[in-house]
């Protein structure tokens, strides 16, 4: 049994349409029409115990809604839902035991709080044992180095560090399941490492559940093996990180250093994609052509110092998808 | 959730301390503000010996009957006038992520809210009450200690009721503000000086009435002059106080699953 299933889930938006003018906005108090913008629009997965999914799509696909219908924030419009066997948003209080929510856009803590107040009213909610509370608070602080500003007020913290007592505000309580939105936005490179390891152990060591939503392909690349994308409220894809590189990446580039000035080289089967001083970058396909005969090719006609083969990276191949729509066969599991 | 209302107390007790100086303006503040009205309420009596039967001391005894009570909605349930700012700019989501029910988590946002204005109030009322000559039993003190709750219900259920509008209108802050100004003016005099209509809607529609005018006219054993209703009708307040937050708990409850959200 999954952990958590989605069946056909769908969200739409209702908000009364405003018409312009004085006599426009009359007429919306007392016939107002509404306007539906759908959300999700069908959505179905399953996810087990323990997986680490990175949940992605571009502006405005659906992402963040998903998220809230899992919390049970929102209601679903249609459809199924069920976390850990339960339907969030009718038991919404027992499903709040089993979760715990990040929002890098928007901060959970308590704004005029220094950051441990946070934590005991967490404690206090959740009626987390004293010493359990100790224990984990310690080992909060450590890995997420936030021994210098635990009695600093929250609005006082930059991002990064507030970002870092959001996620130990969402992980105190030991959730099996952790959603993830976006909760590395604008942060530096040391920061966002720091959680990255801090999620991609919590995951291992604990079996948490995660379900990671970001605009960092390199987050998804270096913390999932699953990814589930949506566009316009569906599913395009969902499956192993190495699938969709394989569908979609089928193009590798070969990267030649030629010993010396080279003009207009060319190999046949690949395509000349760039040259730089003594740098050219071949493209081809690895369907159609065999590595070794591009190499010895490219050996026999010059004189190469380097040799390199590039594949393509996960944000190349999303890039690719988002504006050239979705080619593989639909969503299969 | 005891153990997490305890807690609520004790971070606004330490943030209190620690904005020592925002605290006692604000109780000043709260000082100046009704004895202002209460200043005013003296001025008018100066000229009027008595307002529709109603003499200065037992006005004071009605004023301080209500301000008691607001005061102690105040302490306890002030957070709920935040929430159409929480909902409109999508700081509501946090509360449907805990394990309690949201509206226990609303009136436990830590906050600079502390009880200097009931205890005020309940001085007040004390002094009022002797004033006023009223023959105090404990029969009394447990039948104001009741009327102040109700008291406290009815503000609590009519805020809350705004408050839950806001899951599906936008902006509620034009009647929020309608409604408070009714409550402030309108609490002030016997509300038999009014007209029909306003004595309409003080009583069965916002029941404001409930909060002073009924009650105080029992204590001070008083004929209603507003509806002709016989004195006891003051002792309805509890249950007009429980039933309004019921009612505005529930209209709450299908809020919830109106709540959209924001976008970002
Ligand atoms: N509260 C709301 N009221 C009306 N429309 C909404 C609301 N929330 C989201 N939407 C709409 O639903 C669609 C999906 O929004 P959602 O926030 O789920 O996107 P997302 O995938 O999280 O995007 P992003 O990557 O920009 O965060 C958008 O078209 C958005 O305008
Ligand atoms: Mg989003």
């Amino acid at each position: 049994m999954p952990l958590i299933v989605t069946r056909d889930l769908r969200k739409v938006f209702r908000s009364a349409k405003r018409s312009p003018g004085a006599l426009g906005a009359l007429r919306g108090l007392f016939s107002p029409v509404y306007e539906d913008r759908v959300a999700v629009a069908g959505l179905s997965m399953e996810i087990e115990r323990g997986e680490f999914i990175g949940y992605i799509g571009p502006n405005g696909a659906g992402k963040s809604t998903t998220i809230k219908m899992l919390t049970g924030i929102l209601v679903p419009s249609g459809g199924e839902i069920e976390v850990a066997g339960i339907v969030p948003h009718r038991k919404r209080r027992e499903n709040a035991r089993n979760i715990g929510v990040v929002f890098g856009q928007r901060t959970q803590l308590y704004w005029d709080l220094p950051l441990v107040d946070s934590f005991e009213l967490l404690r206090a909610i959740y009626g987390i044992p004293q010493d359990r509370y100790r224990r984990s608070l310690d080992a909060f602080v450590e890995l997420l180095e936030m021994g210098d500003f635990l009695r600093t007020p929250v609005r006082q913290l930059s991002l990064g560090q507030r970002m870092r007592g959001d996620f130990a505000a969402a992980m105190l309580h030991e959730p099996p399941i952790l959603y993830l939105d976006e909760p590395t936005i604008g942060l530096d490179v040391v920061a966002k490492e720091a959680i990255r390891t801090f999620v991609a152990r919590v995951n291992r060591e604990q079996g948490t559940t995660i379900v990671l939503t970001t605009h960092d392909l390199a987050d998804v690349e270096r913390l999932c093996r699953r990814i589930v994308l949506i566009d316009h409220g569906r599913a395009i894809f969902d499956g192993p990180i190495e699938r969709i590189k394989n569908e979609y990446g089928r193009e590798r580039t070969l990267v030649v250093r030629f010993t010396e000035t080279t003009s207009a080289p060319a190999i046949p089967g690949a395509r000349l994609e760039s040259l730089e001083g003594l740098t050219a970058r071949f493209v081809f396909d690895r369907a159609t052509q065999r590595v070794d005969r591009l190499v010895r090719e490219v050996s026999d006609r010059y004189s190469v110092e380097d040799i390199a083969i590039e594949e393509p990276e996960l944000e190349g191949i999303i890039r690719h998808i988002y504006t050239q729509g979705y080619a593989g066969e639909e969503r299969s599991a | 959730m005891l153990a997490a209302y305890v807690q609520y107390w004790k971070i606004n007790l330490l943030t209190m301390l620690e904005y020592r100086a925002d605290f006692f303006m604000w109780f000043a503040f709260t000082i100046v503000y009704h004895g202002t009205a209460l200043a005013a309420l003296a001025v008018t009596m100066l000229r009027f010996p008595s307002m529709n039967g109603w003499s200065l001391r037992e006005m004071f005894f009605l004023y301080a009957l209500w301000m008691t009570a607001h005061e102690l909605h105040n302490a306890l349930f002030f957070n709920v006038t935040y929430v159409p700012e929480y909902i409109r700019e999508g700081r509501f989501d946090r509360f449907f992520v805990r394990p309690f029910d949201t509206l226990f988590q609303v009136l436990t946002v830590p906050s600079r809210t502390f009880p200097d204005g009931f205890i005020l109030g309940l001085v007040t009322l004390a002094i009022a009450t002797h004033v006023a000559g009223i023959h105090v039993t404990p029969l009394t003190v447990l039948t104001i200690a009741a009327v102040l709750c109700g008291g406290a219900g009815i503000d609590l259920g009519i805020s809350l009721f705004v408050a839950a509008l806001s899951f599906w209108l936008i902006r509620v802050d034009t009647l929020r503000w309608i409604v408070m100004s009714l409550e402030q003016d309108f609490t002030r005099y016997p509300i038999s000086i009014y007209t029909r209509g306003v004595r309409i809607v003080l009583a069965y529609v916002l029941p404001f009435a409930f909060m002073n005018y009924f009650p105080a006219s029992y204590f001070l054993g008083k004929h209603d002059a507003a509806f002709g209703l016989s004195p006891e009708v003051g002792l309805l307040t509890p249950l007009i106080g429980l039933l309004w937050t019921a009612f505005s708990y529930a209209f709450w409850n299908i809020g919830l699953r109106h709540y959209q959200g924001t976008g970002s």
